[in-house]
């Protein structure tokens, strides 16, 4: 009897929390007008972590706009959580793109899952401004995974990193012997196949040597044998920062003093506190996050929001205020919002002008160099 | 052990079918079809999900699941292997169908047959070395397979690496079903139709030769051998009708979801479809079809908790099971083999 | 192609053997289980986690190590780095048995299918790795460094490193004291009783429900210990390291013959040197395909793993 009373409390409670639905918060206060935008990005799963500092981001630079425009409008923000993942993206997409009342999406943040939702974005007309979706594929009219007309980026691609990285690697290194290695993602493999490409164009270094780690991975030392043995001088890893900062240590722990640099997955100040001293002298590109824009700017974010910005965060919010700034001009259409980013002309907060191509690609996009020094990440201007 | 009847939905069920009358039968099934066939036109109701669109995630994960678990159900559930690679036929199909797909003028019917025969002779080559290993031995093997699949096609380049195939083209219309990115129903009622052909054929099979003999060997495999069941051959045929289950999913999900990539099909899939299995009630097809069901639904239908979801849903498989260890909708008690103490099966 | 393996095949070998000893512990703990219960104990990676993050809280919050402080020395080292191992051995036995009291007992009670047990052990590991992801936010956790990494000498062109040997060394001592605990105290001794033939076990006496808390609590404790050295020489952890770890511990455990405690040993070890081989030779990416490949191999002219289940004097 008393087990009967467990299973079926038991059972109750389980259908209370599959069924409770939080009950909609309706506002009695009709005068602003609201609109809705959405963020994509991992929120959940081992990926979250960027996902947050994005839609972090996002959710400040709506904070902002709110506050400015009390009478006017108010803006809500639809969290799509895909995880990261194309699987996850295949359902979430479908319900997005016939959702009119999204106007717009600042995302999706991941190539992979951006590819398995532009079907039903392309279907539904609806735009999307990625901070962080860097596959060429996607604003290359020729491929398959093509993302026009709906699909933009506020961030430069891989194809101009790949050589702004081979420079940056093996700047003031004659003769360079460079070793690249990649985590196996969808991100790290092209990237390095355009490093390679741009190595090439480097005078006098020499690609002595590849792998291909799995991004699972905390035992590097078949790697460093592999290093040891090509005799590189420089260490190019396309990747993630808290992969690059357990190899950086293995790899400053077995004596090696080759030059080490990584892409944009390694630009995050937790990677030299992540790797401590082993960190100190090497080389990353990215694009400054917003404590390079403005220490100001930097403060009050962390006022606002109660922690420190991260990862993309100057690209989330350029990508966030070009849709408020449609929102404000009246774009409250589907069809319209679309029209005002293709012909946006506007200043990202760094102070470059963005502008679309007709693919969707910014203009600019130039990468910076960053050297760790004490334990930072230091911005040593942009890779030429 | 003692015997509990409570809440007992199966033996409901179980007999209100045997005293009916054929045209009983024929009328609840029928409008049991018609009514889950309805469930696309449900989206407004109280099992809307939250973020994720309700007749998408009827297709995936929740159709795809069932018809899925209903393939690991005739491996794990009839003849009592474990299995932990279920995932590695799923993702033959689905490559088969983005590779024919987006090269050749195939169209998904064509593919289908071509993507089941792979999974098929997936499943022989691989079931002839190892389905004389038994319990976990056959899991870590199995599983490692898996692995092998997915490791191959992220590292080969004639499946585009890690960056995954795009624009896998849609299933031709059937007749007036037209299939639309934008409203799902239409892949919902072509996965509505596999699971019940797939639920048809294991009631066929379950009745016959090779159910007995399935049953022989989940219940005791040295006798069923000393019986002159031929184990090795019913055990290949068992793994070989699950991949070709899993195949089918397989092509038709690739051509659902238009893109697929090697991250699709890492071994958590392959639990999870095991974990509907056994949540449902391992054996009993209903029983698989309700939890696989609960089990896709779930964790969209939390959404709103979002960050604590997975939480909730391993919450959810440590107290079901606890309370419920033969699942949900357990298989009749006559079927449930002996519990042999310190064998290792 | 063997360039790399033969160039660099003592620094290989010493990083295969380190590996190695880590995936003997934690072997361990699914072997010890699996011998007693005839269960594959699933959280058993996730147990391994939890010992990697007590290990990591009690350096940085406990003796306030950062990522900038100097690695210790002298007795306050030892110091330092026995409460480590103490620590994680401890988060690590604990939850292996709570992982026994809330996924197994029940059921084991019930005498049911042995598939409900796995999904149960299964559902305990999802929520253990995602109450991890929620205390973490997502986000790696380095640790900070208290065993400095000295080269202490160099053979056939290979370095030695401090940390390398201390795991080398510490690991197998643990395995032994875990060994002879087995083999020679009364609990060990109705520890094999009971996997040999547990009803016989309870006609003399055996206190089931003790003996099989016990061992998951050995089982824990060896995973714990697996953590600590994993912290040591790796300095990394996330929520999700479990997975690849339990991964390669279980293929270890097969391996050598699961049930079979000196197989665990020598399953991890082969892993281990494995592992770096077939990375140096066939590329990093093609390291799990390999691994798998000599499973299935080994397992189909050994079907009971190169030790073999039958081993009934050392089975734990």
């Amino acid at each position: 009897m008393n087990k009967k009373i467990q299973r079926s409390l038991a059972v109750v409670s389980a259908a209370a929390l599959v069924f409770g639905v939080a009950a909609a918060q309706t506002s009695a206060n009709a005068a602003p007008k609201t609109v809705t935008i959405a963020y994509q990005g991992p929120l959940s799963g081992g990926e979250a972590s960027t996902g947050t500092d994005e839609q972090n981001a996002v959710k400040y630079a709506i904070k902002l706009f709110n506050a400015k425009n009390k009478a006017t409008y108010n803006v809500k923000l639809v969290s799509i959580d895909d995880q990261g993942d194309p699987a996850v993206a295949g359902t979430v997409a479908p319900g997005i793109g016939k959702n009119k009342a999204i106007l717009g999406v600042v995302g999706p943040a991941y190539s992979g899952a951006t590819i398995a939702s532009l079907p039903f974005y392309k279907a539904g007309g609806l735009v999307l401004i990625s901070p962080s979706a860097t596959r060429v594929s996607l604003t290359d009219s020729a491929s398959p995974d093509f993302g026009g007309p709906v699909f933009h980026r506020v961030v430069g691609k891989d194809d101009l990193q790949g050589p702004a990285l081979a420079k940056y690697a093996t700047q003031g290194v004659s003769n360079a012997k460079v070793f690249v290695f990649d985590d196996q993602s969808s991100y790290a493999v092209p990237l390095a196949g355009y490093v390679k490409g741009g190595l090439a164009k480097v005078a006098g270094a020499t690609v002595v040597g590849t792998d291909s780690v799995p991004n699972t991975t905390t035992d590097f030392s078949p790697t460093i044998a592999k290093i040891k043995t090509s005799g590189a001088t420089v260490v190019i890893y396309t990747g993630y920062y808290s992969q690059a900062a357990v190899f950086i240590k293995q790899l400053r722990d077995s004596g090696s003093k080759a030059i080490f640099a990584g892409g944009d997955g390694v630009f995050n100040q937790e990677f030299p506190k992540l790797a401590g001293a082993a960190a100190e002298e090497s080389r990353v590109t990215g694009v400054g996050g917003l404590a390079g824009v403005s220490a100001a700017l930097e403060a009050d974010y962390k006022k606002q929001m109660g922690v420190s910005s991260g990862v993309y965060s100057v690209e989330s919010l350029d990508a966030a205020n070009i849709l408020l700034q449609g929102i404000l001009k009246g774009n409250t259409t589907r069809a319209k919002m679309l029209a005002w980013v293709k012909a946006y002309n506007g200043k990202s907060i760094t102070g470059n002008t963005i502008k679309f191509s007709a693919n969707g690609d910014i203009s600019y996009g130039l990468f910076a160099g960053f050297t760790t020094k004490n334990g930072v990440l230091v911005n040593t201007g942009i890779v030429k | 052990m003692k015997i509990r009847n409570y809440w007992n939905l199966r033996d409901f069920g179980a007999s209100t079918w045997e005293n009916a009358s054929r045209p009983v039968r024929v009328a609840i099934a029928l409008i049991s079809i018609v009514l889950v066939g309805l469930l696309p036109f449900m989206g407004g109701s109280i099992l809307a999900t939250p973020i994720a669109s309700f007749d998408a995630v009827l297709v995936y994960p929740v159709g795809m699941f069932v018809l899925m678990s209903l393939g690991l159900n005739i491996v794990v559930g009839k003849s009592g292997m474990l299995d932990l690679g279920y995932v590695a036929f799923f993702a033959i199909g689905a490559y088969t169908m983005a590779i024919l797909g987006t090269t050749t003028g195939l169209n998904t019917w064509e593919i289908m047959p071509i993507g089941i025969a792979f999974a098929m002779t997936a499943g022989v080559l691989l079931g002839i070395p190892t389905l004389r290993l038994r319990g976990d031995y056959l899991a870590i093997v199995t599983l490692g397979f898996g692995e092998i699949v997915r490791l191959v096609v992220l590292n080969s380049s004639w499946s585009k690496g890690p960056n995954g195939i795009a624009n896998i083209p849609m299933p031709p219309n059937l007749g007036p079903l037209k299939f639309e990115l934008e409203n799902q129903k239409v892949f919902f009622w072509v996965v509505m139709a596999m699971i019940m052909l797939t639920i048809w054929m294991i009631r066929r099979l379950t009745v016959r030769r090779p159910g007995r003999a399935w049953e022989a060997i989940r219940q005791d495999e040295d006798a069923a051998e000393l019986m002159g069941v031929p184990t090795l051959k019913y055990k290949i045929w068992s793994f070989t009708l699950g991949a070709a289950v899993g195949g089918a999913a397989g092509v038709l999900y690739a051509s659902k979801n238009l893109y697929i990539a090697p991250e699709m099909f890492t071994l958590n899939v392959s639990i999870l479809i095991l974990a509907c299995v056994v949540f449902g009630g391992i054996g009993n097809i209903w029983g698989v079809v309700v939890g696989a069901t609960i089990l896709g639904y779930l964790p969209d239908r939390i959404r709103f908790i979002s960050d604590a979801r997975l939480l909730v849903f391993g919450l959810v498989l440590v107290i079901v099971m606890n309370f419920r260890p033969d699942g949900l909708l357990p298989r009749k008690k006559r079927e449930k083999a002996i519990v042999k103490k310190g064998a290792n099966a | 192609m063997f360039a790399v393996l033969i160039d660099q095949f003592w620094s290989l070998t010493i990083a295969g053997v380190a590996l190695g000893f880590i995936y003997v512990l934690v072997s361990l703990g699914y072997t010890m289980v699996y011998g007693v219960l005839r269960m594959i104990n699933f959280a058993n990676s996730e147990i391994f986690m939890w010992g990697t993050f007590g290990t990591i809280v009690t350096s940085r919050d406990i003796f306030g190590y950062t990522q900038t402080s100097a690695p210790a020395t002298g007795p306050k080292l030892a110091l330092v780095l026995i409460s480590q191992l103490l620590m994680s051995m401890a988060v690590a036995g604990l939850t292996a048995v709570f992982v026994e009291f809330v996924a197994y007992r029940r059921l084991r009670a019930k005498g049911t299918n042995r598939l409900a047990t796995l999904i149960s052990a299964i559902g305990i590991s999802i929520v253990l790795s995602e109450i991890m992801r929620l205390l973490t936010s997502s986000r790696p956790v380095g640790s900070p460094r208290v065993l400095e990494k000295i080269i202490l000498t160099e053979v056939w062109g290979a370095n030695i490193r401090l940390d390398t040997i201390v795991t080398i060394f510490a690991a197998a001592l643990i395995y032994f004291l875990l060994e002879r605990f087995v083999k020679l105290s009364r609990m060990g001794k109705a520890i094999r009783a009971v996997s040999m033939n547990e009803d016989a076990a309870k006609l003399m006496g055996v206190n089931l429900n003790r003996v099989i808390t016990t061992t998951f609590l050995v089982g824990g404790l060896a995973t714990g210990a697996a953590g600590f050295f994993y912290i040591t020489v790796f300095e990394y952890t996330k929520f999700n390291i479990g997975f690849t770890m339990g991964m390669a511990a279980f293929t270890a455990a097969v391996l050598g013959g699961i049930g079979n405690i000196r197989g665990a040993f020598y399953g991890g070890l082969f892993l281990g040197l494995l592992e770096v081989y077939a990375s140096a030779v066939l590329g990093t990416q093609w390291k799990a395909v390999t691994v798998f490949v000599v499973l299935v191999l080994v397992l189909l002219f050994k079907p009971n793993g190169l030790f073999g289940e039958a081993v009934q004097t050392t089975r734990a």
